[in-house]
Formats: C-alpha cells, structure tokens, sequence
C-alpha cells in the first residue's frame, strides 16, 4: 500500500492508533513534543477499577507498536497544511514529513487548579491535586501531608475546574469521579484509620464495575460521599485545610477541617490542539475539544477528508475508552486510505 | 409560567441572577445567613427555577426570603454564574409590590426599615445620620457612642465634621433644592410608590393584627414589627 | 500558607487608578461612625500627595443601604447614582472616588447593568433629566477611597513617621485585614486583588511595614447583613457573623483589624464591645479588644497626627495599647475633650473591656 501516516501525539490514543495502523500495513510516523511517549498514562500509579498498574498498562500498549513505525520524539508539531491530496506537518526544530492521512492524538491537558483561585491551590500546602496525589502513590514515600503529618482526615473534592463556568469550563471531565473513588480508597488503605470524604454534586459511575467501586467504597471502606460543591478552603494555624460545603440532602452548611485535601482537577484540551485544528480549518466547539464528523455515528472523522482524531483531543475519555477509540480510528484512516 | 414568575423575569436583576441551577450548594455553603438561619439559598434558587407560580407565592409570603443578607459572597462562587442574593432582591421588590411581605414576621420588618433608613434618605439625603443612631434602641453601640451621641456638635466639629453646617464636607446639611431632586427621583422612578405601597399593606396588616399603626417609629405596629422575633427562625 | 501563591493571583487583578483630579463622593456611614476618616482622606491626599480632590456638596446618599435592605428600587437607585455622576460631570471631572464600598459596589453594578441592557441606561438618562434637568457623562475611571490610597501607598510610607511594628520586638505587627463584601465578591476584577484574595489593604499593610494574617473566616461577612441590622430582631445574625470572625482570628494573636468598608469597622468595633457585655469574653490580652480601624485612620497615624484629631477615641475598642506598641505618642487628658480643650464629660467604662482614660 505505501500509504504513510502521521500521528501527532504519543499518549495512549496516539500509540494505540499507530501499532492498529502498522498492523494495517500503513506506514506511520509517530510524532510526540515530549522525550518520552506515554502522555498522562506515564504519571498515573494505577488505573481506575482494577488497579491495574499504570507503569505495566504502558508497557502493554507500547508492546504493541511494530518496529517499522517511526517514532519522533522531542518534536512538537507546529504546522499541518492541506496540500492537494496530501498533508504537510512540521514541528517545531524544523523536523517535516508529508502524509497521506494525519491523525490527531494530542490529548488533554489537566485543569490548572490554581485558576480555582478559592480552592488555596498553591498557597495552602496541604490542598494538592489528583495529579500530584497519583505522584505521591508511585513515589512510595511515607503517606503523609506537606506538614509530615499523617492526616486524619483527606477530602476529596470533585468537579475542580468541570463543570464550571466561572472557569469556562462547561463539560465534565468524565474520568474524576470514578478517580476520586479508587484514590479514596487507596488512601483508606494505607491509613486505615482516617476519615474520607469526597464532595461530589453527581456520581457519574458510567463504567463496568464503577458503580461496584463506589459501593465497595461505601461498604468496605466507610468513605463518606457528602453531596455538595465545595465554595472555599482556607488554612488553620495547624496547616489544616478547613473547607465550606453544603451537605445538599440534609440541607446543612457544613465547615469539614481536613489534613489533606484533594482537588480532581479536570481535562480540558491540550493546548495545541487548537492551533493545530485551526490550521486546518476544523471547527472547534465552544469547549475547545474537536468536534468529530458526527457525535455518534463518525466519531473519528473529521469534515476535513484525511484528518481523523482519536483519544481525548476529542473530548474526556478513559484510557480503555481511549484505545477502543483508537483502534477505531485506525480502520477509519484505512477506510479512507482505500478509496 | 406563571404571573409571578413573569413578573421576576421582568427584573433585570433576575435575569443576571439565575440561569439554571444545579442544585450544588456552593452558595449555601458560603452564605453568611444560612448559617445563622434556617436558610437555604440553593433551595431559592431551585423554587424559583421551577416556574411554579404557587411555590413562588409561598415563598414570597414566608421569612425565607428575608434571610439574606445581601453580602453577594455567593455570586462569586456560583458555578453557573447565578447570584441567589440578587434573585433574593428581585423576590423581595415583587413581595412588596404586592403586599405578600405582610404575612411573614421578617417580611413585615420592611415598614420599619422604610420608616428608618428610607425616610431617612429623603428627609436629609443621608441614609443613615448620627442623629439617627439612638443609644436607645441601639444598646450594642455602648457608652463611647452615648458619650458621643450626647456631645454631637463638639465631637464632630472636633474631627472635622461640617455637621449641619453649609457648604461641603462631611455632615453637611443638605440643601432644600437638593433633597427637592431627590424627591422628584423618587417620585418619576417608583420609589415613592414603594414607600406607599408598604405604608399601604402595613396598615392593612396592623388592623388585622389589632395593632396601633401610626405614622412613626413610636406606633404599637412599628414596635412590634422591630423587635418581634418568634425563635423560629435559626437551627436548632 | 505560601505567598508567592497570593502574588500569582494578585498579578491576574490589577485595576487602573487614576493619578489625580477626583471626585469624592462620601459616605454616610463613613461620617457617622468616622468622620475622621474622611478629613483624614483628604488632607493626605491634598497636603501630603498634592491632589486636586473636588469636595462636592450636592450629593446624597446614594440610597445603597435603602436599596440593600430594598425599600429603594433599582431604577430610583440608578437614577439618583446617575445625578451623582451628572454632579462630577458639571464639576468638570471625571474620576469618581467612592468612600463608601457598598457604593462603590453599586455603581460597578449599575455600570456593568448599563453596559449589558443599554436601554436600561437610556431610560436612566431620560428619568434623571425629567427629574433633575441634568445630564452626565460616565465616569472615566472608578475607584473606591481605598484602592487609591494602596496606588499612593508607597509615598505614604516614604512620609510616615511611624511603621507598624512593635518598638519594642522590632517585629511586623499582626494585621488583620478586612474587606467589605461589596468590595470585589460582586466583580471581582473591579477590585486590587480580586474577591479571593484582595490586595488593597494587605498591599498598604505590606508598605507601611506589617504582617499580613490570614486566618480562616478572613473572607467571611462581618455581619452588616443590612436589615439583619437595621432591624433590632435581626441583629442577632450581625453579633453571631463578627463572632465567627473574631474566635477565627484570636488564636493568631492580631495587634490591629484594618477594614476598608465604612460599615465593617463599626460592626467589628461594637460587637466586641457587645460580646465583652453579654460574655465576659475579650479577644485580646488582659481585657483589651483587638482595635479596629480604618484605612484612612491607619495612615494618618503612620503620618504622625495626633490620633484625637483622626478620631481614634470614637472607637469602643480602645487604640491605646496599639498606640503604645508602635510608639505613638497620646496625650491621655485631651482624650475626650472638644477641640479647644473644652470639657465634654467621659464615657462610662464598660465592665469588662478594658477603658482607657485620663
Ligand atoms: C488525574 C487523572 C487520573 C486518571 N486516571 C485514570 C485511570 O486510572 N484509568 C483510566 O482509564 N484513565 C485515567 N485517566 C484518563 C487518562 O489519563 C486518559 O484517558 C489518557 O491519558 C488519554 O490519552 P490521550 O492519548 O488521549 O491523551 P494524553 O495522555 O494527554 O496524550 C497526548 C500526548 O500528545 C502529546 N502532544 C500534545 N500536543 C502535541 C504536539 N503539538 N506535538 C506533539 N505531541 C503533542 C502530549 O505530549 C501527550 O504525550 C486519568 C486522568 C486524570 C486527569
Ligand atoms: S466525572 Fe465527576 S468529578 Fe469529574 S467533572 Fe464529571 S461529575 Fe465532576
Ligand atoms: S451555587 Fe448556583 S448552581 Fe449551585 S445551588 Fe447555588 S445557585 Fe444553584
Ligand atoms: S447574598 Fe444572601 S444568599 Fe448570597 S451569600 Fe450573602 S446572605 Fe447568602
């Protein structure tokens, strides 16, 4: 076939896409602004309901990648140009290759949770994010807070810049809740004797054996899911972070003093992605993430003949979410590239 | 949609103040006054959103909507960009208009603020006078404020007050013609129109309640309403 | 608690202050409780900074409390605030100075409101001039009195006599600040520091040489509530706001309360007076309070006036032991006399709070 594809971003989605694509017989070079590929999955300690170690579910992945694809590391793609029936891609160091088929997989990036400036990220030590929390698991260090205090309660606070429009974020990030779950209860598991709490506004248990995760947590670990957003923390003399939440089924304001408190910083796209659709003349919604052919039916495809898109550049998706939507997009660049 | 609700969403102010809620609380968990009362700005909020004209009338009718403090700590907070305290404005000029602030306790307390601070504002252009501020009535002031109270004139030319003088600075008199625009504002605006219509639904309610209405502060009906409080009103 | 975290945000909300020619709208609140404070406006802006203020004589209240506690409408609101600015505008200027900050909160509503339904503005225009015969122009630059006594903070600093620091321990005193709700929770970018974190005062506590304290309730009410004061059934929920603040802050030892809202200092100053009675209970050491003040109060202090001519003995809450921290000079026997001298009698001594007289 000869056909030569290019993939910008090697996260999951974009690595999943390029070992599908090379089984098919496509060329494929693989395109990634970091040193290392692996995107976020690289930071996460264990994934969401297995615990499936986050270091192995990349190795698995990246297993799969034949040695005929080309890998371009520490190249971040800055130019896409439609060029007659192909396409131009340039990165940033002057790096340039012309594809016949360009697939974008430059994923997301995570909330800025400083921007909820109420929250005291960044100023008050002991409010850190679901990012950092996974960084504390991998470490391995002792379970204690940035005072070195094991704390006897943790909060957990869901929907950290989703679902707010004071940041302009209206989506939800999807992944968070079923986050804070598994997060809670490995930090039950490690401090068995502290109190847990996550302030939640929905659940949105929409995966296999979450909702059996959410239970578990309930059950088996005494976790207490308080329903209301949090309005503001702040900081006692102790270090403690003190927080303001509305137990919205009693109908009771409540101030909660925690040891650590934990934000669930949501996905918004990753900052390229705009540039890069522009250039091409894609339209993105108002969310910023790209809007695919059509919602349900081409979810890969692109009004643009030739562009795809898989993974979270398109929207909030798990990483299991994210393969299958890559492997799907795999057979609709082949689709393409047969006619 | 009823006629209540479409007498809020004439408020420009409840346009600004409610989109669609949530139901989330952030509000509720700030809010100075659902702390110290049986309170619930989110609950407003979500009566409200139901379009639902006789819920609306209740609450109109009830002390919840008199609560409010109106710091607006929740606007700033509201993930959808609400602000339950404008909302809370926006129910309250609809109460007054149509009287339903006669039926609860703190509903009623509007006479005695349009007969303080609202009359107030037209008869000297301030809203709120040393004069005004009588250790009587407002024991928590304490002595240095008696002391002051009693040494007005001294005192306040002491620290560089034009208290009652002509001309500018700080408690000047106001002139005639000046408090005559204001009146004229108040007039063409629909402020007077307010003034009269609680004048108005008070009286009505005093002759229910049987209580001695009276043009001042001093009336049976004034004192009631000032200082009634059933201890209904806070948590447990 | 990590600074550099504060100045991140500080850096998203600045706001532009206009260098000189204001004009100055009072506030009734702010003359009742503390006339002092303005004249202490004033003559540093005019004496020390060499600024032209306009000191206008027509303006009224601009209803603000009227229409908090909603005896006023919006519309006669709107309509006074527009002869408010009609009166800069036939002064011939065009930067508004609030001294009040429910004011100030009002007319940033009222101009984000004219600028989202411009006929409501029109309809402004025409009742004011049906009223008044005036007319006006939009003020170019809004500002409230505090933000621009923090743009001048520095040349205050430079002039003062005094720092806020102990004498005796050479260290920062502990400050509190307290920002009125009004301030920038409404919008948050017309404010120094925006609604989280506000900046206005922490920047002039900064200057003048304190340490700022930041204690849990720190962006909590003080509790004006408006008709949950007005009303004397209400005022319940006023004592029980200050009350939440004060044991917030008491176990961090402040020298001083710094407030920017005319209303705030007041409340504050009073309700620990009211707790003092009905407790027993002070939240400074040996049955002192913790002194409230105004910003206006504080740099004329720093500057060196004699603290009976700013007003400082209107307080319940004594300023004596604050005074002698920094090293202020007072004479004890002019306390309570009038301005030349005269004999005015003294307050009672509350029972428990501790009374500084002669
Ligand atoms: C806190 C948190 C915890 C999570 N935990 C789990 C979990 O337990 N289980 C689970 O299933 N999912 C989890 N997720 C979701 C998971 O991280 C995503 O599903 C997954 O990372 C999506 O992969 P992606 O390839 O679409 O995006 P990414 O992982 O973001 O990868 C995108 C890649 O594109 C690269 N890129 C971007 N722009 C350019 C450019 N211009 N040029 C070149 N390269 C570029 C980036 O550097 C990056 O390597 C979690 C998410 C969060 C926020
Ligand atoms: S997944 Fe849950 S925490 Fe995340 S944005 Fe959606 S509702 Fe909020
Ligand atoms: S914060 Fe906003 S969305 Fe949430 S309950 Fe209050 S009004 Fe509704
Ligand atoms: S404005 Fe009213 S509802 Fe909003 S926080 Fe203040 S008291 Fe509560």
């Amino acid at each position: 076939m000869g056909k030569h594809v290019v993939v910008i971003g090697a996260g999951p989605a974009g690595l999943e896409t390029s070992a599908s694509l090379a089984k098919l017989g496509f060329h494929v070079t693989l395109v990634e602004k970091e040193d290392v590929s692996g995107g976020h999955l690289k930071k996460w300690h264990a994934l969401f309901p297995t615990l499936l170690s986050g270091k192995d579910a990349l190795e698995t992945i990246t297993k799969g990648l034949d040695s005929s694809i080309k890998i371009q590391t520490a190249t971040k793609v800055t130019g896409l140009e439609a060029v007659n029936d192909y396409f131009t891609i340039s990165g940033h160091n002057g790096w340039q290759e012309k594809a016949d088929a360009v697939v974008l997989t430059t994923g997301f990036q995570l909330f800025d949770s400083h921007r909820k400036e109420e929250y005291g990220y960044g100023i008050y030590e002991n409010v850190i994010t679901s990012a950092d929390l996974e960084e504390l698991f991998a470490s391995g260090k002792a379970f204690v807070n940035r005072h070195g205090n094991k704390p006897e309660r943790v909060g957990f606070v869901h929907c950290v810049g989703s679902r707010d429009e004071k940041v302009n974020n209206l989506h939800c990030s999807k992944v968070c809740c079923i986050t804070a779950v598994k997060q809670a209860i490995e930090v039950k598991q490690l401090l068995p004797d502290a109190e847990v709490f996550c302030f939640y506004m929905d659940l949105r248990m929409f995966g296999r054996h979450y909702e059996e995760l959410y239970k578990e947590a309930q059950e088996k670990y005494n976790i207490q899911f308080i329903r209301g957003r949090l309005s503001e923390s702040t900081e006692d003399r102790d270090g403690n972070i003190v927080v303001k939440v509305e137990d919205t089924l009693l109908g009771k304001p409540l101030r909660i003093k925690v040891g650590l408190l934990v934000l669930m910083a949501g996905m918004e796209p990753a900052p390229d992605t705009k540039p890069l659709a522009n250039m091409l003349g894609l339209k993105n919604v108002s969310d910023g993430f790209i809007q695919p052919l059509d919602e349900v039916l081409h979810t890969n495809s692109t009004e643009i003949p030739g562009v795809f898109v898989a993974g979270t550049c398109s929207g909030p998706k798990s990483v299991s979410d994210t393969l299958a939507d890559a492997r799907s997009a795999a057979l609709a660049v082949a689709d393409y590239l047969k006619s | 949609m009823g006629e209540l609700y479409n007498r809020l969403a004439d408020d420009i102010r409840f346009v600004e103040s409610l989109k669609a809620c949530i139901n989330c609380g952030t509000c509720t968990a700030i809010c100075p006054a659902a702390e110290f009362y049986n309170y619930d700005p989110r609950v407003i909020a979500t009566t409200v959103q139901s379009q639902d004209d006789e819920k609306i009338r209740e609450l109109m009718s009830s002390d919840a909507i008199w609560y409010c403090g109106e710091c607006m700590s929740c606007k700033t907070r509201c993930p959808r960009g609400n602000a339950p305290g404008l909302l809370i404005m926006a129910l309250r000029s609809v109460s007054q208009d149509m009287g339903f602030f006669t039926e609860s306790e703190k509903g009623r307390q509007q006479l005695a603020v349009k007969r303080t601070i609202g009359d107030q504002i037209l008869a000297s252009g301030y809203c709120v006078r040393p004069d005004m501020v009588d250790p009587g009535m407002h024991p928590e002031q304490g002595p240095v404020w008696d002391w002051e109270h009693k040494n007005l004139i001294p005192v306040m030319n002491k620290l560089g007050a034009n208290y009652n003088g002509e001309g500018s600075g700080a408690l000047r008199k106001i002139s005639q013609d000046d408090l005559d625009e204001l009146q004229k504002i108040f007039e063409i605006t629909g402020g007077q129109e307010r003034y009269d219509k609680i004048e108005e639904f008070s009286k009505e309610k005093a002759a229910e309640m049987g209580l001695e209405f009276g043009t001042d502060t001093n009336s049976e009906y004034f004192q009631h309403i000032y200082t009634a409080n059933n201890q209904k009103h806070n948590h447990e | 608690m990590k600074l550099e975290g504060k100045r991140l945000i500080w850096q998203d909300y600045q706001k532009e202050i206009a260098d000189d020619h204001y004009f100055y709208a009072r506030s009734c609140i702010r003359q009742t409780f503390f006339p002092g404070a303005e004249a202490v406006f004033v003559k540093i802006l005019k004496d020390e900074l060499g600024k032209d203020i306009h000191d206008e004589q027509h303006h009224t209240s601009c209803t603000g409390i009227g229409y908090h506690s909603d005896v006023v409408p919006f519309d006669t609101t709107m309509t006074v605030v527009a002869r408010q600015f009609a009166l800069m505008t036939e002064a011939g200027y065009e930067n508004y100075a609030a001294s009040c900050v429910t004011s100030f909160g009002l007319y940033t509503e009222i101009l984000d409101t004219w600028h989202h339904f411009p006929e409501k503005e029109a309809q402004i225009r025409e009742y004011l001039f049906k009223a008044t015969g005036r007319e006006f122009t939009k003020p170019k630059n809004l500002a409230h009195a505090s933000d621009i006594v923090y743009k001048f903070r520095h040349q205050i600093a430079a002039k003062a006599k005094y720092k806020l620091v102990d004498k005796n321990t050479g260290k920062p005193l502990k400050v509190v600040e307290h920002i009125g709700c009004h301030y920038s929770k409404m919008f948050p970018h017309k404010g120094i520091g925006g609604a989280e974190y506000p900046y206005v005062l922490s920047g002039m506590i900064e200057a003048w040489g304190g340490e700022v304290i930041d204690y849990p309730e720190r962006r909590h009410c003080c509790g004006f509530g408006f008709r949950q004061y007005l009303v004397q059934a209400n005022r319940g929920f006023s004592l029980s706001c200050s009350k939440k603040k004060f044991e917030s802050m008491e176990p961090y030892e402040p020298d001083m309360i710094i407030t920017n809202c005319p209303g705030c200092p007041m409340f504050l100053d009073r309700w620990q007076y009211a707790l003092s009675e009905m407790e027993g209970k002070t939240y400074g050491e040996n049955h002192n309070g913790i002194p409230v003040f105004t910003y206006e109060e504080v740099a004329g202090m720093i500057m060196g006036y004699d603290p009976w001519e700013i007003g400082l003995q209107v307080h319940q809450v004594p300023a004596e032991p604050l005074l002698d921290k920094i090293g202020i000079p007072y004479d004890s026997s002019r306390k309570f006399k009038g301005k030349n001298g005269e004999d005015l009698g003294m307050p009672e001594s509350p029972s428990y709070l501790k009374f500084y007289s002669e």
